[in-house]
């Protein structure tokens, strides 16, 4: 049905465009997930290592430039999904109702990444004003996770990859590039793998702290 | 021995709005072979001659029964009750509009998405009833066959979250009729036609991928397949009406 406003309204692309600014944003958050997990596993090389990785980022002003980078593409992404998440009240209630009456795995894992984007969202802005503000040494980051910030780390990085793994699953399952099945059993791999890597991190930067 | 089986049906009548939908609880002793057919017919006949819901072929062709069988949409007539607890729930299928009980309007839906899809064959060539048919591929005639399998019984709207909010979304069905003619040579639509029709919120980029649709299409036909085949199509489509657009809008 076209009613007046949508007539006059009407760039028959926009809904597409939209579509390909979420899976790219996206696709891009991912791919800086994973490697800001690889950069701060360099402290399992020592906090040296660490360090002269911090140096290297904050002599080519790469800090900056990836605060810069992840605002961009964080705000293209929300601007694109929010679109998606059942906005007014009645529109929630509903889908809570049917999730809960068709008892179905998928429909619920997209409830989930409405609840846990806007989690990632809140967590990302307090980490990411940290660090632009107070900088990049093991040291800090060790203080931190052992005084009192564990949780708030952990929480970060569960979520994360969470919420990355089933987009990336809606992705794949969209543009129907691999089956269902085995891409669930990879997808599972990586994120526990991804996890895994992270728990290590963050114990290091906490037996670190403990020793300080 | 024989279970004693509940079902918990639910009850609503739409001439009724002051009588609260609510749930109804029946009990029957399960037999040898026993569908959702034949519980749901002895009930009203032993029971209670009230209760409404539709079945016509009783045997997975017709579409008319589908319902939420423990909140899964599928047809009743081909579930089995010694696939199913000793408690069932049924409800009718959400999205199309509430005839009573566990009966629901699947047409008027299905005739809308038609309309919306022009799911007809469009074609500029005239019709010569003299001339000899012509003949199509087989790999492609089975291609298409295997979207008209379709029986419209409406599970996959019905599970469908998007569909639930959005009563303007064509969802798989609809989709999966669009690819039935795209894959049709004798459509002459070209793909920037296609996308008026399927590029857009209300059409394959409505789908944000649940694939309840493909968990619960009750004949089997690879949904997930089908709404990626297309969203693929209107993709490459969308891409290329980017050049063209502002020369048609001058
Ligand atoms: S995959 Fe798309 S059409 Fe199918 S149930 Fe999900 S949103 Fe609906
Ligand atoms: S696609 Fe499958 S589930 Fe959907 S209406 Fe057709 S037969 Fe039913
Ligand atoms: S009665 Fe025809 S499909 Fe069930």
């Amino acid at each position: 049905m076209v009613y007046l406003q949508k007539a006059l309204a009407r760039n028959p692309r926009v809904d597409f465009l939209v579509e390909l600014v979420q899976m790219v944003s996206g696709l891009l958050l991912v791919v800086f997930l994973w490697t800001h997990m690889l950069f701060v596993a360099a402290i399992w090389l020592g906090v040296g290592a660490f360090n002269a990785l911090a140096h290297f980022m904050d002599q080519y002003r790469l800090l900056p430039a990836t605060v810069v980078f992840l605002v961009l593409v964080f705000c293209a992404h929300i601007g694109a999904v929010i679109r998606r998440v059942p906005r007014q009240w009645q529109e929630q209630k509903i889908v809570w109702r049917h999730a809960k009456l068709i008892r179905h795995a998928d429909t619920w894992s997209w409830l989930f990444q409405a609840v846990t984007g806007a989690a990632i969202l809140a967590l990302a802005i307090v980490h990411m004003a940290v660090v632009s503000y107070a900088g990049i040494n093991a040291g800090l980051s060790s203080m931190r996770v052992h005084d009192g910030f564990l949780a708030f780390y952990a929480a970060l990085l569960l979520l994360s990859e969470y919420h990355a793994s089933v987009g990336l699953y809606r992705v794949f399952v969209k543009w129907g590039w691999v089956r269902r099945s085995s891409l669930k059993r990879v997808l599972g791999a990586i994120s526990v793998l991804t996890v895994a890597i992270g728990a290590i991190t963050l114990g290091i930067f906490y037996s670190l702290g403990a020793q300080a | 021995m024989a279970r004693e089986l509940t079902f918990r049906i639910f009850r609503f009548n739409p001439d009724q709005p002051d009588v609260k939908p609510r749930l109804q609880d029946y009990r029957l002793t399960e037999e040898p072979g026993m569908t959702l057919f034949v519980v749901l017919n002895k009930l009203r006949e032993e029971q209670d001659p009230s209760l409404r819901f539709d079945f016509v072929c009783r045997a997975a062709i017709c579409g008319s029964c589908g319902m939420l069988v423990n909140g899964r949409p599928t047809l009743a007539c081909k579930t089995l009750t010694k696939d199913l607890p000793a408690v069932t729930t049924l409800m009718p299928l959400p999205v199309f509009k509430l005839l009573g009980d566990l009966s629901v309007d699947t047409g008027v839906w299905f005739r809308e998405m038609s309309l919306r899809t022009e799911a007809w064959i469009h074609t500029d060539q005239v019709f010569d009833p003299n001339a000899e048919e012509e003949r199509m591929d087989n790999a492609v005639a089975l291609q298409i066959y295997e979207a008209e399998r379709c029986i419209e019984c409406g599970c996959c709207i019905g599970g469908c979250a998007t569909a639930n909010i959005k009563p303007e979304f064509i969802g798989a069905a609809g989709v999966n009729r669009v690819a039935r003619f795209m894959l049709d040579p004798r459509d002459k639509r070209s793909d920037a036609e296609y996308f008026e029709v399927v590029g857009t919120e209300e059409g394959v980029f409505g789908c944000v991928g649940l694939m309840a649709c493909d968990d619960n299409c009750p004949v089997g036909i690879p949904l997930r397949d089908q709404l990626a085949y297309v969203r693929r199509k209107m993709a490459a489509a969308g891409w290329k009406l980017r050049r063209r657009a502002p020369a048609a809008r001058a």
